[in-house]
């Protein structure tokens, strides 16, 4: 008989204690306080996961994944905690009961902002390369150099028209600012970058490469005004998404400022011509002679069937002179005068004449440097000094060379005239005063200082404006105070509907190159408004790309490889000739230069971690640039691998892909190497990590905070899968090492997608490799990542045997 | 002046009787603190001695061991171990050396007296591989030890065990720190982790775990013999007891003299009975701690040997060394050097140390070439905050001791090397031609 020893039958009798909220392991919950809000959590939980768990997602931290056993390792996640002197790091230490938390004090941010910028000292590396955030038209630019390095000239000329149709012209023409922003010039010299596209196009100026192909005709049908760089880049890119497009120029032949205001020597325009062929290869038509506003009106136009009309009609009119006897003959207009030489045209320049050119600007030295080519005696005046010059320093070392004299602080005050005809011109010296809104110093008279220069002939070129006349009020276009076109600064549309503006006319005289920026930008808002989308909406979407990045200044440290200089044509040949300055790159040379570029850009830019709290924390500078080579490392990349690319300068040693490797995945391909300031995470003994056991899961991508470790660009192989001849025997499942093939319940295959979420394909489905979408990461732990696109890209379907 | 003679406890001196042969060490009493606790007094009890006897850690932090041992004695796990630092983390101290191959069956009394009292059967002994004679000479001991069942299974008949192993790494400085100890017998990097929780409550696999260093754990079997009275009888009020120090002396290549001072001594007194008796004209400064300690003036050598009092005044016990340098020393110079050795030694995981003390050293190498400015102090001054507030570990909280000390008692050193462009003893070479420049953020 079995005794039971259980009281069955007095009550029950519970303690009074207050019944805890357990969570789902089964640890009992307790509460404290995290910025002065009461919020409960568990036993074993660490205070980074109840701060997140509760909403607080804004304490920092580059070192920690919920799957990951935390290391504190990059003392970001620093918190204050009541009572303990020292501030702890919330990712290892364990919530008690009534904890009193603070995440954020002036005390935290100067630790999280100093170990930032200690990171970025020794972070050898760059987010954007500044190069192409400075480029107006944003050209890939460590991209298209490093295919010249490699000897694709073709290939690298491709690249650079999807934003720029004519590099051969920009080589030659351009004012380089991608040049000034070089980080190479940290190390010694800046890359000629602007040439480089210039050789890569010159290569292949007679079979030209599509950017991309041309779509199949819309049937719209769009007017461009203006043959100069900023048309002719608006009707390429309207042509090549298959939009009619029909150009309008007043000049005899096509080009605008490129022919008309660049001189031979710096363009040789027969080679010119042959790119501007590549817009007219694409269908765009071409009517020369016509001018708007005495051939044609906008109305006209509209009338003709035109859906819309960009005018790039350029910035023709010269500024005058603006001194007594301006009229007399012998003051020449600086814009005709160029042109006249370029048509071939008697100009009043020739051998034994004296001249005067004032101005500081690109067509300032363009008249000189035609004046001495003519065999004149030419004196170049500027009213401020060489800093304030517009020109590039180039431009004014070789005008000087070839024979100008150049005079500083003059300013025109009167033309000598005799018998209705120049004979000299009165200047006034100056000195600089306060700086004016351009922030360039103002010219102040000095009094008393008048001076003479002999001279018959007198070139004003004080910059440009467009000529107003040509549109009258009834076109329903509006100017602005500074004579140019009035626009919405981000679509380029003018207040007639459908009518758009850009290039000089709306910017007022700029430069080639932001001609060309504005007229793809141009092209992009037409194609838009064709397309029938809100104008504002794309007005905010352009706005957004063009907004400039954050960028950091990053210590390099680079061996010094000398710039490779452009051949130039001897200055004694270049008396009397217009021939081509520059003699062009050999493609040795070529491929020897753009090696030099470091590869300023990150695919991890806008993802990284590093950057977003550096970028957070509002990092004004970094204190430790310029100190001595050991101050930095500079590490081999490791790019052997089939699918992991690691670049350690990147590395911020946050150790989470060695714990993920370790301890989640178990091939234990990474360890903390070297001591001290010299510590690196890489594979055993520095192996390339193809000869580690890596098994190629991507784990470690996934976690990895910067762009230290990133997935390599690659196309997947397509495998014919005979689908009617497979028994579903499982053979192919059991043998695959990588476990991408696994039975499922729905289906006898399944397909796992590296670096994704599990993917299960349609018996139809198999034959088709998805191409993965590379360069992108999941989103990780419980972070805002944004969500990224699908990872597999979706193909359209087809049968086994097509 | 305090019984310096008197108070040899865990050193044995030139001319007193080798110990090292486990019949010796019982002949001088040894194994009896053993005997008595296990046969006569429960592990509560000894913990209260212990505590009592306010015996305080010995490896630099100065935190009573009767506390740690009975938080590891209350946790709810029957799995604890205890580990023996005998890693002397400045390679200069000859501490742990010393005992070791002089005194190894006082070590090993005092590690099986902690297992025993925070019930623990596994220990470990974690010491430099470098230490030949020691380690022969302990391993010699314990076999010893072992064959009269004083360690090992059922010690001295009783029920209770335990193993210890001997663990023999040469890791440079990082190997001293306790959690780095614990990677290593592991099998992990060694790096240490973050405190809390402490390997009292999650040490050695994950369990609670007594870490104490070679001095504290010598110590135990005189207080458990003599009792915590008698213990307490030598020391300050504060700390009882004694500490064993290594002095150097700046002539290169001098022997250094291993001393046992009371707490509470005179740094004047503890260099006068070491023998050193240089006049004060002839030092620079008196530098207590090892490579994390501080430099005192001295003005400041009437100062007590003890915890509290050497920290008030920018100098730890740290490593038990007591280095003393030529008035010719440009403290500029000194402070790059001690900054540079330590930025080299840093285990490299957390980023205030890893690159805050290369950038100390790099700011420290520009002022001594001469390139240095004025905003460089505040620099200095900023990272000699930054580096101790965002660190890991103790190394990084100490690191910096060296430039704030430098900083706070010879001004003029930095100021003259700055403004005037010229060492002031006249002793530094320049070591960079480049100093650090500020760029700001583009745009």
């Amino acid at each position: 008989m079995a005794i039971s020893i259980r009281d069955n039958l007095s009550p029950i009798v519970h303690d009074a204690h207050a019944v805890m909220p357990r969570n789902d392991t089964g640890h009992p919950g307790f509460t404290l306080t995290i910025d002065g809000k009461t919020v409960t959590a568990y036993e074993s939980q660490t205070l980074l996961s109840v701060a997140n768990d509760n909403g607080i997602t804004d304490i920092p931290n580059m070192c920690d994944d919920e799957k990951l056993e935390p290391t504190a390792a990059c003392r970001m996640c620093l918190v204050h905690i009541e009572g303990v002197s020292q501030p702890l790091p919330s990712c290892t230490t364990p919530a008690m009961p009534g904890m009193v938390v603070r995440t954020k004090s002036d005390e935290l941010f100067h630790i999280r902002r100093t170990n930032l910028e200690l990171l970025l000292s020794d972070h050898n590396a760059y987010c954007q390369p500044p190069c192409q955030v400075d480029c107006p038209t944003h050209i890939d630019i460590p991209g298209y150099l490093e295919l010249i390095a490699k000897g694709s000239m073709k290939e690298a000329a491709r690249l650079v028209k999807e934003v720029l149709p004519f590099p051969y012209i920009l080589g030659l023409t351009c004012p380089a600012p991608c040049q000034k922003a070089c980080r190479r010039a940290l190390v010694e010299e800046e890359i000629a970058i602007c040439r480089m596209h210039g050789h890569a196009a010159e290569t292949c100026l007679l079979d030209p490469p599509h950017p991309y192909p041309k779509d199949p005709s819309t049937g719209k049908k769009i007017a461009i005004v203006g043959s100069g760089p900023g048309g002719l880049t608006c009707a390429y890119y309207l042509a090549l998404k298959g939009h009619y497009c029909k150009v309008f120029e007043m000049m005899p032949q096509p080009g605008g400022m490129l022919r008309y205001g660049i001189p031979e020597y710096r363009l040789p325009k027969d080679v010119m011509d042959r790119e501007l062929q590549h817009v007219w290869d694409l269908g765009v038509d071409l009517q020369s002679n016509v001018k708007l506003g005495v051939d044609f009106s906008i109305d006209d136009l509209f009338a003709q069937g035109f859906d819309a009309v960009y005018l790039a009609i350029g910035a023709w009119t010269s500024n005058p002179l603006s001194v007594p006897g301006e009229d007399a003959e012998g003051v020449i207009n600086a814009i005709a005068f160029l042109a006249d030489k370029v048509e071939g045209k008697p100009v009043p320049v020739k051998e034994g004449r004296e001249v005067v050119v004032f101005g500081g600007g690109f067509t300032t030295f363009d008249c000189t440097r035609t004046s001495l080519r003519l065999g004149a005696k030419v004196h170049t005046g500027y009213r401020r000094s060489v800093k304030e010059m517009t020109a590039t320093p180039e431009e004014i070392e070789d005008a000087e060379a070839e024979g100008t004299e150049l005079m500083f602080y003059v300013q025109q005050t009167k033309v000598i005239v005799e018998n209705g005809k120049v004979a000299g011109i009165e200047c006034i010296k100056n000195k600089l005063g306060e700086p004016d809104a351009s922030g360039r110093r103002r010219p102040v008279p000095i009094p008393g200082s008048e001076f003479v220069i002999q001279c018959d002939t007198i070139i004003p070129a004080f910059g440009q404006n467009p000529d107003k006349s040509v549109l009258d009020e009834k076109s329903g276009v509006k100017w602005s105070k500074r004579t140019t076109i009035e626009t919405d600064p981000f679509n380029y549309m003018t207040d007639r509907y459908g009518v758009f503006a850009g290039g000089d006319a709306q910017m007022g005289a700029k430069t080639i190159i932001e001609c060309v920026a504005q007229g793809k930008l141009g092209a992009r808002s037409i194609h838009a408004f064709l397309n029938g989308e809100d104008m504002n909406e794309v007005a905010r979407r352009l706005e957004l790309e063009e907004r400039k990045p954050d960028l950091f200044d990053i210590v390099p440290y680079k061996p010094v490889e000398p710039k490779v200089k452009m051949p130039m044509l001897p200055y004694e040949q270049r008396k009397r000739s217009f021939e081509l300055i520059e003699l062009g790159y050999l493609q040795q040379q070529a491929e020897r230069e753009a090696a030099r570029c470091l590869q300023c850009a990150c695919p991890a830019a806008g993802q990284c971690d590093l950057q977003k709290y550096s970028i957070e924390h509002g990092l004004a500078d970094n204190r430790f640039h310029d100190g001595e080579p050991g101050d930095y490392h500079d590490y081999e990349l490791d790019l052997s691998h089939s699918f992991i690319l690691r670049d350690p300068n990147k590395c911020i040693n946050c150790t989470q892909c060695v714990r993920v490797c370790h301890d989640v995945i178990g091939p234990d391909c990474y360890g903390m190497f070297g001591k001290g300031f010299d510590t690196i995470v890489s594979t055993p003994f520095n192996v390339s990590l193809h000869d580690t056991d890596c098994v190629s899961c991507g784990a470690c991508v996934q976690v990895c905070p910067t762009g230290s470790l990133m997935m390599a660009e690659r196309t997947l192989k397509r495998y014919a899968f005979a689908l009617d001849r497979c028994i579903f025997c499982g053979d192919c499942v059991e043998v695959c090492p990588h476990g991408a093939l696994g039975e499922t319940p729905n289906f006898e295959l399944s397909f796992f997608n590296r670096f994704g979420e599990d993917v299960t394909l349609e018996k139809g489905d198999l034959a088709v490799a998805p191409n993965y979408l590379v360069r992108q990461r999941l989103p990780r732990g419980k972070k805002d990542v944004p969500v990224m696109s699908p990872l597999v890209r979706p193909l359209p379907a087809r049968g086994i045997r097509e | 002046m305090p019984e310096f003679d008197a108070s040899y406890r865990v050193i044995r001196r030139r001319g007193e009787p080798d110990v090292r042969s486990l019949e010796a060490y019982r002949r001088a009493g040894g194994y009896a603190a053993l005997e008595k606790a296990i046969r006569q007094q429960p592990p509560r009890q000894v913990i209260q001695h212990v505590l009592d006897a306010q015996l305080r850690g010995r490896g630099g932090a100065g935190r009573p061991t009767g506390e740690k041992w009975r938080i590891v004695s209350q946790q709810p796990d029957d799995t604890r171990y205890v580990i023996c630092n005998a890693y002397d983390a400045d390679e200069r101290s000859l501490a742990a050396h010393t005992m070791l191959e002089r005194n190894p069956h006082q070590v090993i009394e005092g590690i099986v007296l902690a297992a025993y009292a925070v019930g623990a059967s596994e220990a470990y002994l974690f010491t430099s591989s470098l230490y030949l004679e020691g380690i022969a000479s302990v391993q010699r001991a314990l076999q010893e030890a072992l064959d009269t069942n004083l360690v090992g299974r059922d010690i001295l008949g009783t029920e209770f065990n335990c193993t210890i192993n001997v663990v023999g790494v040469d890791i440079g400085f990082m190997g001293g720190e306790e959690t780095v100890q614990i990677a290593m017998i592991k099998g992990r990097r060694g790096m240490p982790e973050q405190r809390p929780p402490y390997p009292a409550q999650a040490g050695l696999w994950d369990r609670p775990t007594v870490v104490n260093s070679i001095e504290t754990l010598a110590n135990v079997p005189v207080i458990v013999r003599d009792g915590p009275q008698a213990f307490t009888s030598v020391g300050s009020a504060t700390t009882s007891g004694t500490k064993v120090l290594t002095i150097y002396d700046y002539v290169p290549d001098s022997e250094p003299k291993v001393v046992e001072v009371p707490f509470g001594a005179t740094l004047r007194e503890i260099l006068r009975h070491a023998g050193f008796n240089r006049a004060e004209g002839e030092l620079r400064a008196v530098v207590v701690g090892g490579a994390e300690g501080g430099a005192l003036p001295t003005s400041l050598l009437d100062t007590p040997f003890d915890f509290d009092r050497l920290e008030e005044i920018g100098a730890i016990v740290g490593s038990g060394i007591i280095e003393l340098l030529p008035a010719n020393t440009c403290m500029v110079a000194w402070a790059m050097e001690r900054s540079r050795y330590l930025s080299k030694e840093s285990c490299g995981k957390c980023v205030p140390c890893r690159l805050g003390m290369k950038r100390i050293t790099g700011i420290l190498e520009g002022i001594i070439s001469d390139l240095g400015a004025n905003n460089d102090l505040d620099v200095l001054d900023e990272f000699a905050h930054y580096v101790p507030d965002g660190s890991l570990c103790g190394f990084g909280i100490h690191a910096p001791n060296s430039l704030k000390t430098a900083k706070l008692y010879w001004l003029e050193h930095f100021r003259m090397h700055i403004q005037e462009q010229q060492c002031p003893t006249g002793t530094c070479i320049p070591v960079r031609a480049h100093r650090f420049v500020t760029k700001h953020v583009l745009p």
